[in-house]
């Protein structure tokens, strides 16, 4: 077989085949800010009409929409507070979890027990029996939740039933004993299930009070419509006999002579007022008062809170009688709060009954707040409440789980602007109800969230970093101070700052932190670190290093995380302490985590964050330290793979930057690849390795250090036959192996031949690697095969296409020009390889890839050889097989006949 | 089927003014024709009085009913003999129950039933049909209520009273330690108040040593028969109504609010034979160590002490056995109580609505 490579000249066609360029008018990134602008001003129009219940309420914004806002929000507002209602009946069953068995008192008892024993006659039996029993409280039942939920379901299908069965008086009578239940406090955390189903139950029997009372008053006897309601109906418009009806409801529900059932079922059947007064208003006052009559803090409690919830769901809510409730409820826990001689102390029992109260205070501030607001009064509401009442004489001390949940709700303006004040009230509010250092932070967090003058603020810190002084624990401390660091970073005060870092500095003193106080250390030193830019502004700050080493463990982590990502965020890294530091927060980084044997997510993050750092530093002009902490790196993560493939190209980066400086660091340069050259090999994946083979041949040709160069691409091609011996099972990725090859080929234009060894060496060593490579799939085959052969013809230009950046690297086409035994290597290398080529085509067993193959291969004969007859030959043997398998019509096909 | 008559009035609650003339029709229901020898209707109103048990000796149980005091007796014919076709007949009627000349014996008081004393109303409807047949009749209470011309003549009491209750103020003998340390309960209640309106009123503990467990509202009432020379007293409690569960807070306005059972109620009578009247007793129960020993009082059932507690606001003659007092009082109890009066609601409204029904009926 003779083969004759085509002639190429590579210049001419470069020149042919550029695209004509043109100048555009526009840069396509450049906004169109004409058209843009209407687009935007409709937005703005619509969105004035749109009101966002998510938005909240923004007491900032002008007069002009306040108003609009309250027009509409009484109705949003109320079906909000239905949703918070909802969801706090939720909350209530889920969080006070009950244990299994639970003790009665006598009274539920007898509720549960009797279904046909009346109350009294009961009651009297029980008084008899007593004298017997030693003790009434030993007598109670023991019985199980569900037992006692199944108990209560069953009565209100009870109530259901006999409504329906026109049997108004039994329902009634089983509502009351139902509601009777909330009368028990024996087992504190029982109660708020208690109390949710049973207000279920009665916010069902108010309904359909309602209902009947309404059909009354628009039906006649014999059930024909007569006149609807409107929905704004007045008490005169209502027949004689509804109001009748409806007033006998308020009849028989006041004569229970039981104060909290008698409250209950009032305010179920409360929106009934409306057949019967114009004012039902007044009604509310009247019921506000009663529940002073319960004594029991947390009934009298839960009989506030259902109030509120029956008073709002029929639009009676109104700010006063919320702060009356309020104020109600601060007088009920004070003797809670303090016995009698003044002394307060906490017991575990008053714990559990603050964490049960909380939910419904919470509820009921809510409430005030947004009805507050919607009256626009919330200023109002709150010199009601007490604020602004300072100056006088008058000493109001605030509860503090009531003070909690106040600013819990506040709307952010009134919290900045009245920030002294209630910074005042907490002070003043140390009881056990709720911690005054909750609170303290509540406040802190509130006031970040609007925006505040700094005039007052610096005051207000100041006296916050005294009272948080005052606890002389440091975890107390940072829980306080930790929610006012944000202002403090916002308006600038350095001078706090420092004072803050200084006392976490003396609390802290030869301790160990715990967890919590790790915890707390760490949210506030991501706060400082989020909110400078660079990590130059961070290190300045008074005992930062200081505090970093107090912190251990896995927060100790999460601030070096946060370190690293912030260091390497802003560029190169040229501050050599800022390098030694992010080093030494690296290593802490590195030793804290096991890379060898876990590997996820978090791993993988830290790793790239030090890969990163590593990639950042920047050492400038030396060079050399650079190098040197490229070795240090490569010690100290040796678990890291990741890391070794950034340290070979920092490395590389680094030669290069050497040879563009000039001759005179070559040895710099030597050192350089040889650290790549080390380095590479524990490289994990066989085709990173590879590539970084040739990248650094690539650096070794640049600096015209063949000997390197070549070294380097036989190293890489033993890595190529490696791959066949070491990863022969494992799939490897066979792709990216094959472009590098193919990348390879294109390098090795460049490369020299070296007459010692043989020109072909290289060439003839890839192809052996690849014939008996068991990864190269035939497929792969072709591909490396058509790259030799577009190579060798490549090769046996008079003229190469590129050549090596460095002039003193001189090309083969200069080496062996006019020399005819290089040309016949050449051509019998050639016919080698289409040898195999054919064979590898033969080989593969899917029809269709193996006619693409054959016409690709064809493509790529006939472009890198001259048509003789052995040539065409081969290429009709190709196509023959190709039209075989893709049959005649394959489009690729004709193309390629041409 | 069997032949059936009824009487249906003009007013479904069957409330009628005195001076308002008893409508409505009656109804017979037959399924063959009868004849009959006229339709008479009769009123009948009386006081019935009856002393049973309870603080009655053993000589007035003997005599049992005494004799009922009529208000009203009078029979109409609505119609004179002759046929009814089978099927339903209704047959309309009105009753003047004062003529305009006609001077009755008795006012006529508001329908009441009480335990002693019932003021009754009832309407007969009589179909006499010859001797051979049984005669018809069918009889329907209805219910009288005063308007405004009935008010009552007497010295209405002051409106309001305002009380205060401490150790000092109590009859009863207390145990020590409410003794010794002391309370004290202010307030202020109505004592007059209308049918229709709650009982309403204030009621603030400023001071009190010893908790309480329950401040109780209880609703009294006193019908009073003579009987010989001797006046009858019959006390019930008719309503207890909780004020306060517990030991409440101490100087918390608390309110007094008692809606009044209509059924077991009526307007203050002081007729010359009897009397109806009410009474409120605000009672205090204190949670005492001592009481602990003993067997609970339950204040649901106050059974015991109302009847034998000596009321000496009320300033009538009681009949009370005084022996009883102590054992039956509890000293962990005590007590306020004044007299109510109750009156008729002047409800212009409904007043004028009553007319306009009486004129379309």
């Amino acid at each position: 077989m003779e083969f004759e490579f085509r002639r190429r000249d590579y210049g001419a066609k470069h020149e042919s085949q550029l695209l004509h360029r043109s100048r555009t008018h526009k840069h396509p990134l450049s906004s169109t800010l004409d058209s843009r602008q209407p687009q935007a001003k409709t937005v703005g129009s619509s969105d004035l009409g749109f009101f966002d219940p998510l938005r909240g309420v923004d007491v900032d914004v002008s007069v002009e929409e306040k108003v609009e806002d309250t027009s509409i929000s009484l109705e949003a507002v109320t079906q909000d507070l239905m949703k918070e209602w909802k969801s706090l009946k939720r909350m209530l069953m889920q969080r006070f979890p009950v244990s299994k068995v639970i003790s009665f008192s006598p009274i539920s008892n007898i509720i549960m027990k009797g279904s046909k024993v009346e109350t009294s006659s009961s009651l009297s039996h029980l008084e008899k029996t007593g004298s017997e029993q030693t003790s009434l409280e030993e007598t109670a039942r023991m019985i199980n939740q569900q037992e006692y939920l199944a108990k209560v379901h069953e009565l209100r299908d009870g109530i259901t039933s006999a409504w329906q069965a026109e049997d108004r008086v039994t329902s009634l009578k089983l509502s009351i004993k139902v509601t009777k239940l909330l009368m028990d406090t024996t087992v504190l955390q029982f109660y708020p299930t208690v109390f949710v189903i049973v207000t279920d139950m009665l916010d069902m029997l108010g309904d359909m009070v309602w209902e009947r009372i309404k059909q009354k008053a628009e039906l006649d006897v014999d059930g024909i419509v007569i006149s609807s309601l409107l929905n704004d109906f007045q008490a005169s418009d209502i027949c004689l006999e509804a109001r009748e009806t409806c007033y006998n409801w308020f009849c028989k529900v006041g004569s229970v002579r039981e104060i909290l059932p008698r409250i209950y079922l009032e305010l179920a059947i409360l929106p009934c007022w409306r057949f019967l007064t114009h004012q039902p208003m007044e009604v509310l006052d009247r019921l506000v008062m009663m529940v002073r009559g319960i004594a029991d803090p947390l009934a009298s409690l839960y009989c506030h809170l259902y109030m509120v919830h029956r008073m709002q769901k029929f639009g009676f809510c109104n700010s006063g009688y919320l702060i009356k409730c309020i104020k109600d409820i601060k007088d009920v826990l004070a003797p809670v709060l303090k016995d009698k001689d003044g002394y307060s102390y906490i017991t575990d029992d008053k714990k559990l009954l603050f964490s049960l109260m909380e939910p419904a205070i919470d509820y009921i501030m809510k409430c005030l707040l947004r009805t507050g607001r919607q009256e626009n009064n919330v200023l109002g509401v709150l010199e009601e409440l007490g604020f602004g009442s300072n100056q006088s004489s008058y000493n109001s001390s605030h509860v503090s789980i009531v003070l909690h949940h106040l600013l819990k709700e506040l709307p952010s303006e009134l919290v900045s602007s009245q920030a002294m004040e209630i910074l005042h009230m907490i002070k003043c509010s140390n009881d056990y109800s709720f911690s005054q250092i909750l609170n303290y932070r509540l406040l802190g967090n509130r006031l970040c969230e609007g925006t505040s003058q700094a005039s007052f603020l610096s005051s207000l810190i100041n006296e916050v970093i005294q009272a948080a002084s005052q606890y002389q624990t440091l975890y107390d401390y940072l829980r306080i101070m930790d929610a006012y660091v944000d202002l403090m970073l916002q308006n600038e005060m350095k001078n706090h700052l420092d004072a803050l870092l200084d006392d976490i500095v003396t609390l802290a003193h030869d301790k160990f932190l715990s967890e919590e106080e790790q915890a707390s250390l760490q949210s506030i030193i991501l706060k400082l670190l989020s909110h400078f830019e660079d990590l130059q502004e961070v290190l300045p700050l008074n005992h930062f290093i200081e505090i970093l080493d107090l912190m251990s463990g896995t927060s100790k982590t999460s601030v070096n995380m946060h370190l690293l990502n912030m260091g390497t965020r802003n560029g190169c890294i040229c501050d050599s302490t800022t390098v030694q530091l992010l080093f030494e927060v690296s290593q802490a980084l590195y030793d804290a985590t096991d890379f060898v044997n876990i590997k996820d997510d978090d791993n993988r993050q830290t790793a790239h964050l030090i890969s990163r750092f590593v990639e950042m530093v920047d050492y400038g002009a030396e060079m050399e330290r650079h190098l040197m902490f490229l070795a240090e790196c490569r010690e100290a993560f040796n678990g890291i793979h990741e890391l070794k493939e950034t340290l070979v190209r920092s490395s590389n980066t680094l030669a290069v930057k050497a040879l563009k400086e000039g001759k005179k660091h070559i040895n710099f340069v030597k050192s350089c690849l040889a650290f790549s050259e080390v380095t590479i090999p524990s490289v994990s994946t066989p085709t990173k390795q590879l590539n970084l083979y040739l990248e650094t041949a690539e650096v070794a040709l640049l600096g015209g250090l063949i000997s390197h160069s070549d070294g380097l691409v036989m190293s890489a091609v033993e890595c190529l036959e490696n791959v066949a011996l070491t990863n022969g099972l494992k799939s490897v990725d066979v792709d990216s192996m094959a472009s590098a090859v193919c990348k390879l080929c294109s390098l090795l234009v460049m490369v020299p031949g070296n007459p010692e060894k043989g020109v072909m060496e290289i060439l003839k060593s890839i192809f052996s690697a690849t014939c008996s490579s068991s990864w190269a799939m035939p497929r792969l085959k072709v591909k490396i095969f058509c790259a030799i052969i577009s190579l060798l013809s490549t090769l046996s230009q008079d003229n190469l296409p590129y050549h090596s950046a460095n002039p003193e690297i001189i090309g083969n086409d200069l080496l062996f020009f006019g020399d005819s035994s290089y040309k016949k290597e050449l051509v019998l290398c050639t016919q080698l390889v289409l040898r195999e080529l054919v064979d590898a085509i033969e080989q593969e067993s899917s029809q269709i890839a193996r006619g693409n193959m054959a016409l690709e291969a064809s493509n790529c004969i006939s472009s890198a050889l001259v048509m003789n007859e052995n040539v065409s030959q081969l290429c009709s043997k190709l196509l023959e097989t190709a039209k075989g398998c893709l049959g005649a019509k394959d489009s690729y096909l004709k193309s390629t006949k041409k | 089927m069997a032949t059936t008559v009824n009487i249906k009035l003009s007013r479904s609650n069957r409330i009628y003014r005195s001076s308002e003339p008893v409508e409505g029709k009656i109804v017979i229901k037959s399924p063959s024709s009868i004849s009959h020898q006229g339709i008479r209707l009769s009123v009948n109103g009386s006081v019935n009085l009856q002393v049973r048990g309870g603080s009655a000796g053993v000589i007035e149980s003997f005599y049992g009913v005494i004799k009922p005091i009529t208000i009203v007796k009078k029979t109409i014919e609505v119609t004179s003999s002759g046929k009814f076709a089978s099927g339903t007949t209704e047959i309309p009627f009105s009753v003047n129950l004062k003529e305009p000349g006609e001077s009755i014996v008795e006012k006529f008081y508001e329908t009441f039933h009480g335990t002693n004393i019932n003021i009754q109303y009832l309407l007969t409807a009589d179909i006499t049909r010859g001797y051979l047949y049984k005669p018809l009749s069918a009889t329907v209470e209805f219910i009288i209520e005063s308007g405004r011309v009935d008010l009552p003549e007497r010295p209405i009491p002051p409106e309001l009273v305002i009380f205060y209750i401490t150790q000092d103020t109590q009859r009863h003998p207390l145990l020590p330690e409410i003794k010794t340390g002391g309370f004290r309960v202010t307030g202020k209640i109505a004592t007059q108040c209308s049918l229709q309106d709650p009982l309403s009123g204030e009621l603030t503990v400023e001071a009190s040593s010893v908790p309480i467990t329950s401040i109780d509202i209880h609703l009294i009432r006193v019908e009073s028969i003579i009987v010989g020379e001797r006046i009858v007293t019959e006390t019930s409690l008719i309503q207890s109504t909780q004020i306060a569960d517990g030991d409440v807070c101490r100087n918390m306005t608390l309110p007094i609010y008692v809606l009044l059972p209509r059924l077991l109620m009526c307007p203050s009578v002081f007729a010359g034979p009897f009397s109806v009247e009410f009474k409120v007793c605000i009672a205090i129960s204190f949670k005492s160590k001592l009481a602990k020993a003993q067997p609970k009082s339950d204040p649901t059932a106050p059974r015991l002490w109302w009847r034998d507690y000596h009321w000496n606001l009320s300033g009538r003659s009681e009949i009370s056995s005084a022996a009883n007092e102590q054992a039956n009082i509890s000293g962990e109890t005590c007590f306020f109580v004044c007299v109510v009066h109750i009156t008729k609601k002047f409800d212009l409204e409904l007043e004028l609505y009553a007319y306009k029904l009486a004129l379309t009926s």
